[in-house]
C-alpha cells in the first residue's frame, strides 16, 4: 500500500511539474499582516535607555518601560473553509536576495511591522498560521543572510547557535538588577529524541481571523495581529521583575516563550 | 541518538527518488537547461570508510576560490579588535590546528587568556556539534565565537564585515569566491568553512594500515586490542570519538558545568564532548582544562586518577566500584604508541594550507 502511495505521489509531481509550467490560469492577489504591539489595550511605546519613566504596570503592579521590543515571523500560511492554502515562500542562503520567508518585526522599525504576502491564490481565508522563531531546518542550513544575518541586526546566539526570536527589554524599579534592567531572550530550538533536556522554544501559532477574508485579484486587505505584552507578563507564567530579569538561555526561556503561545490574536481584517 | 535537527532520513528514499524524477521530467520537458559551470578540482571528498558529511555542502560548495578567500581570512588579525589576532594565532597546522602545547589556553587580544583548550580543527566537516560542551550545531556558526568572544578577538561581527568591506583586495575576492558583491557574515563564514573542510585527516599510519598498506609494529598492534577493549567506546570508529558528553573524572567541582551550560540539565554537570584522537600525539595539552601535558599523565589519569562525582561515566567506574581502566604501565606503553599511529604527517604538513 505504501509502494503504492509513493507511485502516486510521484505522478502527482509529475503531473504537477507538467501543468505548472503551462500557461498560467489561476488568479492572484495579495494579502497584508500588520502587527501591532500592545500592553494590554495600551500601544507600545519606547523609552530611551535608562529612562525611569515607567508608562506600564503588569498585574502585580510592577511599573515598567520598554527599550527593546521585537520577534522573528517565519513559515506564514493562510487557509481558508474551502480548502484555499497559501504558504509563503520559505528560502535560506548567504545573500540577502536568497533568504526568504523571514520577517523581523521590531517595535523601533515601522516598516518592519508590515508583511505583504504576494501571489495569494484568489479565494476565503479564515485563518492564519506562522512560526515564532526559526525552526530547526533553517538553523541547520547553516550561516544565513537578510533579517538572519547577525552583522545585519540579526539576533544569533553565538554559545547556543540559533536566533533569538523574541527579544525584550526595559526597566522595572521592581528588578533586584542594579541599574533596575530586565532582558528576555527566548530562542532555543533543539530537541533530541529521548532527551527532554534540550529546549525548543518555537512556536507555530495558528489564529482564527473573526471575519472572513475574501482576497481577490484587485482587494488590498490586512489582518491586523495584535501581540498583548501583558499576556507574557501576566499569562500563564506571571513574571515577577524582582525573580525574573535575566533570561537568557532556552531553559529559562521555556515559561515566556509557553506564554507567547497565547500572545498574538487577529483583531481584525481590514481594507487599506 | 537520533537528532531531528539532522537533515537526514526524513522520507523514504523511494518517495524522494520517485519525486525527484517526476520533478526533473516535468522541469526539463519545458523550461531551458541550466548551464552549471565546472568549478576548479577543490572538491571535498568523503574518505570512503569516513561516516556522511554533516556540513550542508548543497549552500556552500567548495571552490578554489573560497577556499583560497578563507585561507586568507584564517590567517588575517584584521578579525580582532585590535588586529592583533587570528584564527591561526591559536590554531597551527603542525599542531593538527590545535594551539602550541605552551599554551594550554590560548591567548586572545591584549593577551587575554580563555578558559579552555583550543581544539584541533582536523576532521570537523564530520561532527554532529562543535566545542567542548556542543553548543554550536554547524560549523558556519563556530568561527564567530572565537571573534566575539571577549578574550578571544573581541570584535563584533558587523564591525568585522565593515572593516573586511573597506579592506582593498577583499571585495574583489568576495566576488571571486561567491560571484556577488555583497560581503555579509554569511559569506564570511562560508568562506571560512570552505578552509576547514578540507582539513581532512585520513591518511595516518593506522589509515595506511587499515588499506594494507602499512605494517602496526607488535608494540602497536597490542595498543590497539587495548585500545579496542578499554577505550573504544567513547573515542569510537574512524573519527575516534562518539561524538557524546562525559564526565571522565578530571574534577569534582565544576567551575566550567561543561555540556549543562547548554543542556540545563544537572546529570550533564562536567560532561564534555569526546575528543577526537586523530593527531593526539601532537595536540597536547589534553582535556577541556589542559589539566595534561603528555600522553602518559593522560593514561595514568585513567588508570589511576580519576576523581569521583555525581556525574561521572559509569563505564569508568569497574564491577568491583573501583574508579578507572585497570591498564599495567606496559599496557599504557603499547597504547601510547597505538595512539602515535594517529598522527597523519601528510596533513600536517599539506602545503595547500600553507599561508601564502
Amino acid at each position: 500500500m505504501k509502494n503504492l502511495s509513493y507511485v502516486l505521489l510521484g505522478l502527482t509531481i509529475l503531473l504537477f511539474s507538467f501543468t505548472a509550467c503551462e500557461k498560467e490560469t489561476s488568479k492572484y492577489g495579495q494579502f497584508s499582516l500588520e502587527f501591532d504591539n500592545k500592553v494590554g489595550s495600551d500601544a507600545v511605546t519606547l523609552s530611551a535607555e535608562g529612562s525611569t519613566d515607567y508608562p506600564f504596570s503588569t498585574q502585580m503592579s510592577q511599573k515598567f518601560n520598554l527599550q527593546k521590543l521585537g520577534y522573528y515571523v517565519s513559515r506564514i500560511e493562510l487557509t481558508g473553509p474551502n480548502g484555499e492554502t497559501y504558504s509563503d515562500e520559505v528560502t535560506t542562503g548567504a545573500t540577502a536576495a536568497e533568504v526568504n520567508g523571514f520577517y523581523q518585526v521590531l517595535e523601533s522599525d515601522a516598516n518592519s511591522q508590515s508583511i505583504t504576502l504576494k501571489n495569494v491564490p484568489v479565494g476565503t481565508y479564515n485563518k492564519i498560521t506562522f512560526t515564532l522563531g526559526v525552526e530547526a531546518d533553517y538553523v541547520q542550513d547553516g550561516a544565513t543572510g537578510g533579517v538572519l544575518d547577525p552583522a545585519n541586526g540579526g539576533w544569533l546566539w553565538n554559545w547556543d547557535s540559533g536566533y533569538i526570536f523574541y527579544k525584550m527589554e526595559g526597566t522595572s524599579p521592581a528588578s533586584t538588577r542594579a541599574d533596575n534592567t530586565f532582558r528576555f531572550h527566548i530562542g532555543g530550538w533543539k530537541e533530541i529524541a529521548g532527551n527532554v533536556s534540550l529546549t525548543n522554544n518555537v512556536k507555530r501559532i495558528t489564529l482564527d481571523f473573526p471575519t472572513n477574508a475574501e482576497v481577490t485579484e484587485s482587494s488590498d486587505l490586512e489582518a491586523h495581529i495584535i501581540m498583548n505584552l501583558l499576556a507574557v507578563l501576566d499569562g500563564h507564567h506571571a513574571v515577577d521583575f524582582s525573580t525574573t530579569n535575566m533570561v537568557m538561555s532556552p531553559a529559562a526561556g521555556a515559561d515566556i516563550a509557553h506564554s507567547l503561545e497565547d500572545a498574538f490574536m487577529v483583531h481584525g481584517i481590514h481594507g487599506n | 541518538m537520533s537528532f531531528i535537527y539532522s537533515k537526514k532520513s526524513r522520507y523514504p528514499i523511494s518517495y524522494l527518488l520517485i519525486g525527484c524524477v517526476g520533478l526533473l521530467f516535468g522541469m526539463t520537458a519545458c523550461q531551458e537547461d541550466k548551464i552549471t559551470t565546472a568549478k576548479e578540482p577543490y572538491k571535498f571528498v568523503a574518505p570512503s570508510n569516513f561516516p556522511e558529511p554533516t556540513y550542508t555542502f548543497y549552500n556552500n560548495e567548495i571552490t578554489k576560490e573560497g577556499f583560497e578567500l578563507g585561507k586568507k581570512l584564517f590567517f588575517d588579525p584584521i578579525l580582532s579588535v585590535d588586529e592583533s589576532t587570528s584564527c591561526s594565532s591559536c590554531h597551527k597546522q603542525s599542531f593538527s590546528f590545535a594551539d602550541l602545547p605552551s599554551n594550554p589556553f590560548s591567548i586572545g587580544i591584549s593577551g587575554l587568556v580563555g578558559t579552555r583548550n583550543a581544539p584541533s580543527l582536523a576532521n570537523l566537516a564530520f561532527m554532529q556539534e562543535f566545542f567542548w560542551d556542543g553548543g554550536v550545531t554547524h560549523l558556519d556558526f563556530v568561527p564567530i565565537n572565537a571573534i566575539e568572544n571577549p578574550v578571544e578577538m573581541g570584535e563584533g561581527i558587523a564591525a568585522v564585515i565593515a572593516k573586511i568591506k573597506n579592506a582593498p583586495e577583499y571585495p574583489a575576492l568576495f566576488q571571486a569566491a561567491f560571484k556577488t558583491t555583497e560581503i555579509n557574515m554569511p559569506l564570511l563564514m562560508d568562506a571560512l568553512a570552505q578552509f576547514m573542510l578540507l582539513m581532512v585527516s585520513n591518511h595516518s599510519k593506522y589509515d595506511a594500515h587499515l588499506q594494507g598498506e602499512a605494517n602496526l609494529t607488535e608494540q602497536e598492534l597490542k595498543g590497539l586490542r587495548l585500545f579496542d577493549e578499554h577505550c573504544e567506546h567513547c573515542h569510537a570508529g574512524i573519527l575516534f570519538t562518539n561524538q557524546a558528553y562525559f564526565n571522565n573524572g578530571i574534577d569534582s567541582v565544576f567551575s566550567d558545568s561543561g555540556r549543562a551550560r547548554i543542556s540545563a540539565n544537572p546529570l550533564d554537570i562536567g560532561k564534555f564532548k569526546v575528543p577526537s584522537l586523530r593527531n593526539v600525539a601532537v595536540t597536547a595539552p589534553y582535556m577541556h582544562n589542559a589539566k595534561f601535558f603528555t600522553l602518559e599523565e593522560v593514561l595514568e589519569h585513567y588508570s589511576d586518577g580519576l576523581v569521583n562525582s555525581a556525574t561521572l561515566a559509569s563505564e569508568l567506574i569497574q564491577a568491583n566500584g573501583n574508579l578507572g581502566i585497570p591498564l599495567s604501565a606496559s599496557e599504557k606503553e603499547a597504547i601510547i604508541a597505538f595512539l602515535k599511529t594517529l598522527t597523519d604527517h601528510e596533513f600536517l604538513n599539506n602545503p595547500i594550507f600553507f599561508e601564502k
